[in-house]
């Protein structure tokens, strides 16, 4: 059975702290409950969750949905966002968790990457230098997110095929977008191989999100 | 609750009620009547003028077709058909009938539902997967393989009536077949994409795991191109092979172990599409699953070698090798959707209760061994096994076989469709061809064929007949000869006894 891996990069930067970080936890605590009923996604589907601040955490290394436990997520009261840091995390772990195929057998689907953010890499140098590592580690699509009125659309764009934007960091808007993620993870664990010959399809976003082009 | 009082275009009027959400499929978003009876979709982009007037033929004409017929009522728990279209504020909607309630999960998954789903729909991906059925749901959803035989037959069976009436379904899969195992209900769904070969062409190419080969391979190719392949009813036969194979074994006859490219997405498009090869192909082995590499909920469904598909018996067997050997890149040799619904009727002849009262799957198709046992659980059948292999009289005395056996279990039944070779179980049987004609028991060390209202049975002897009466009983013996009926068509079932 092919898995479908997706990584979840979220910033938990210090103006995360409060509302933001609360409703980014109820919103992924929807979608796990959401895609648990989900039989494709149930069967295929394998997420990790890295958080990143000034430091760089795993909060939940490459696990199938069926067993994944959310552990506590919590951030500082300030301090730097070291999204650089954690796409060189994240490409080491994709290395190393990401199967590829071989002539023993069938590997994994190309993942998938969420990266959210409501602020700018505070390591730009290394985020740059990190983004063409990214882009080799053959993700099928790489979506970012940027929450709330701080985050740089412009930077994100250099990383991601495609960048939404929360204009608002309350709960509603996190919850949409966690709903839109989970959305296109059914899809992706449903579709994929599927109609159009392309990757995964991700489902229109919704309403409350703008898509930044 | 907000109700709108809505007119269709044929002036029949309904109310909605569009603070209830029935849910939304890719195309629609959909929201109850008033009554909860009906549902309206509301087409989220305004079908065009081909599309409308093959909804006008679908809720019209089609819709007569099979439902304005002598016995037409049969076919409305089989199929969710559109009957009505509204036109309301530049919006489309159709009409179709509420899902009925037995398509909801009563009990959900394990350990009080865990996973949440009670309530929702009961979509087919939670059955045809060993993991699902083994791992999350709970017992009393999951039915015995008694049960998915029965819902493998009134899918064949809606999918033949659509073919006859020259309609394609399109996109059979498990997502647009509603099924009910715990009560041997099924249903299809998404009748709106119907395909009417020449005229209305499809809107889809399916949905992954049941698109036909060449509709795949031919993918990238334009439409209108010569060579490409749309789909059509050869391609809704090789979903229907499909389904069948994936509710009676829980796995994907295509998905096994060849690696056809190093990219993920090419590697599928070639093992569904151009490359396609059946797990069980008889004569190259490349494809096999590896048992090995699954998580053991899929055990030991995974492992084709411990349950392959031969348990489902002789009939199946030939529509799985037609299906998956020689009709995979051949369309035309694929077995129809009436083959199939013929080939599982017969198989239920020939199943067997096991006699594991913890044995998952209840039921399991004799295998035609002098000493059967359950393939799912392996326990032993204890005690004589008798079984009825079934001529028909084809005039003049002479009798020949009908290639159908009936295997005997306690409370058996005998049915018309036994006695005589002009009778089908189908949709077409009457009230009276429901019944019971005899039972089989096992009284005093003896099976007994007990006749209740066959007029013409008889014990074929060497010393000529002997007649067995309504009311009255019949020892089952090795070699003996029954002439269950003496019209033209009946049946002389010769007895011959197993596990002795």
């Amino acid at each position: 059975m092919r898995r479908l891996p997706v990584y979840l990069l979220l910033d938990t930067s210090g103006s995360m702290k409060g509302e933001p970080l609360e409703s980014v936890k109820t919103g992924i605590h929807a979608m796990l409950s959401g895609l648990r009923q989900d039989p494709h996604a149930l069967e295929s589907l394998h997420l990790s969750i890295i958080t990143f601040d000034r430091e760089v955490k795993i909060v939940v290394p490459l696990t199938s949905l069926e067993t994944l436990q959310m552990p506590e997520i919590v951030c500082p009261d300030s301090g730097p966002t070291h999204l650089g840091a954690a796409l060189e995390v994240l490409t080491q772990r994709v290395k190393a968790e990401v199967v590829l195929s071989n002539e023993e057998g069938k590997g994994d689907w190309r993942p998938l990457l969420f990266v959210m953010t409501d602020g700018v890499p505070s390591d730009i140098q290394l985020y740059k230098e990190v983004i063409p590592q990214v882009r080799s580690c053959g993700f099928a699509s790489i979506i970012a997110c940027a929450a709330g009125p701080k985050a740089r659309k412009e930077d994100l764009r250099a990383l991601a095929d495609q960048v939404v934007s929360l204009e608002t960091m309350d709960g509603n808007g996190f919850v949409s977008f966690f709903r839109w993620v989970s959305a296109s993870m059914a899809a992706g664990s449903a579709g994929q191989g599927g109609g159009s010959g392309g990757g995964a399809q991700l489902p229109p976003p919704p309403p409350e999100i703008n898509v930044v082009f | 609750m907000s109700i709108f009082r809505l007119q269709t275009t044929n002036g029949t009027t309904f109310e909605f009620d569009d603070e209830a959400p029935a849910g939304s499929g890719g195309m629609k978003d959909v929201f109850f009547s008033k009554d909860r009876r009906n549902v309206i979709g509301w087409y989220r982009k305004t079908p065009d003028a081909n599309a409308m007037e093959r909804l006008k033929n679908i809720t019209n004409l089609y819709r007569q077709r099979i439902f304005e017929q002598e016995g037409g009522a049969y076919w409305e728990s089989l199929f969710c058909w559109p009957s009505h279209i509204i036109e309301e504020r530049g919006l489309v909607g159709v009409v179709m009938p509420a899902y009925q309630s037995h398509f909801f999960f009563e009990h959900g998954s394990k350990n009080n539902d865990f996973l949440g789903i009670k309530g929702k729909e009961k979509e087919g991906k939670w059955f045809a997967s060993a993991n699902h059925q083994q791992k999350h749901l709970d017992p009393r959803e999951r039915g015995t393989w008694l049960s998915y035989l029965t819902i493998c037959i009134k899918i064949s069976r809606a999918v033949k009536r659509l073919h006859m009436a020259g309609l394609a379904h399109s996109d059979l899969s498990y997502k647009n077949v509603l099924v009910d195992p715990a009560g041997g209900h099924a249903c299809l769904i998404d009748l709106d994409t119907l395909v009417v070969p020449g005229k209305f062409p499809p809107d889809v190419v399916g949905t992954p795991d049941f698109i036909a080969p060449e509709v795949l391979r031919t993918l990238k190719i334009p439409a209108g191109t010569p060579g490409k392949f749309l789909p059509c009813i050869e391609t809704d036969r090789h979903a229907l092979a499909v389904l069948v194979y994936m509710y009676l074994l829980y796995r994907h006859p295509l998905r096994g172990r060849k690696v056809h490219d190093d990219d993920a997405q090419r590697d599928e498009e070639l093992s569904m599409g151009d490359r396609a090869l059946f797990v069980e192909h008889p004569d190259d082995l490349s494809n096999r699953p590896d048992p090995d590499s699954v998580k053991p909920g899929f055990l030991p469904f995974a492992d084709a070698a411990r349950i392959p598909y031969t348990i489902c018996g002789p009939y199946l067997k030939e529509i799985f090798e037609r299906g998956f050997v020689g009709g995979l890149h051949v369309p035309s040799q694929r077995p129809s959707a009436d083959e199939m619904e013929r080939a599982l009727v017969k198989t239920v002849d020939l199943i067997q209760p096991c006699a594991n009262p913890s044995c998952d799957q209840k039921w399991f198709v004799f295998d035609n061994s002098t000493r059967p046992r359950c393939p799912f659980c392996g326990t032993a059948v204890s005690g004589p096994l008798p079984m009825l292999n079934l001529y028909s009289s084809r005039g003049g005395g002479k009798f020949l076989p009908d290639n159908h056996r009936l295997m005997v279990y306690t409370n058996q039944y005998l049915y018309p469709w036994h006695v005589s070779r002009a009778v089908f179980p189908n949709e077409r049987l009457t009230a009276e061809q429901k019944r019971p004609v005899g039972y089989f028991v096992f009284h005093d060390g003896h099976w007994l064929l007990v006749n209740q209202t066959l007029t013409g049975l008889k014990q074929v002897t060497a010393d000529g007949p002997v007649p067995v009466p309504p009311g009255s009983s019949v020892v089952l013996e090795n070699d003996q000869k029954l002439l269950l009926s003496p019209e033209d068509g009946g049946r002389l079932a010769h007895v011959m006894m197993a596990n002795v």
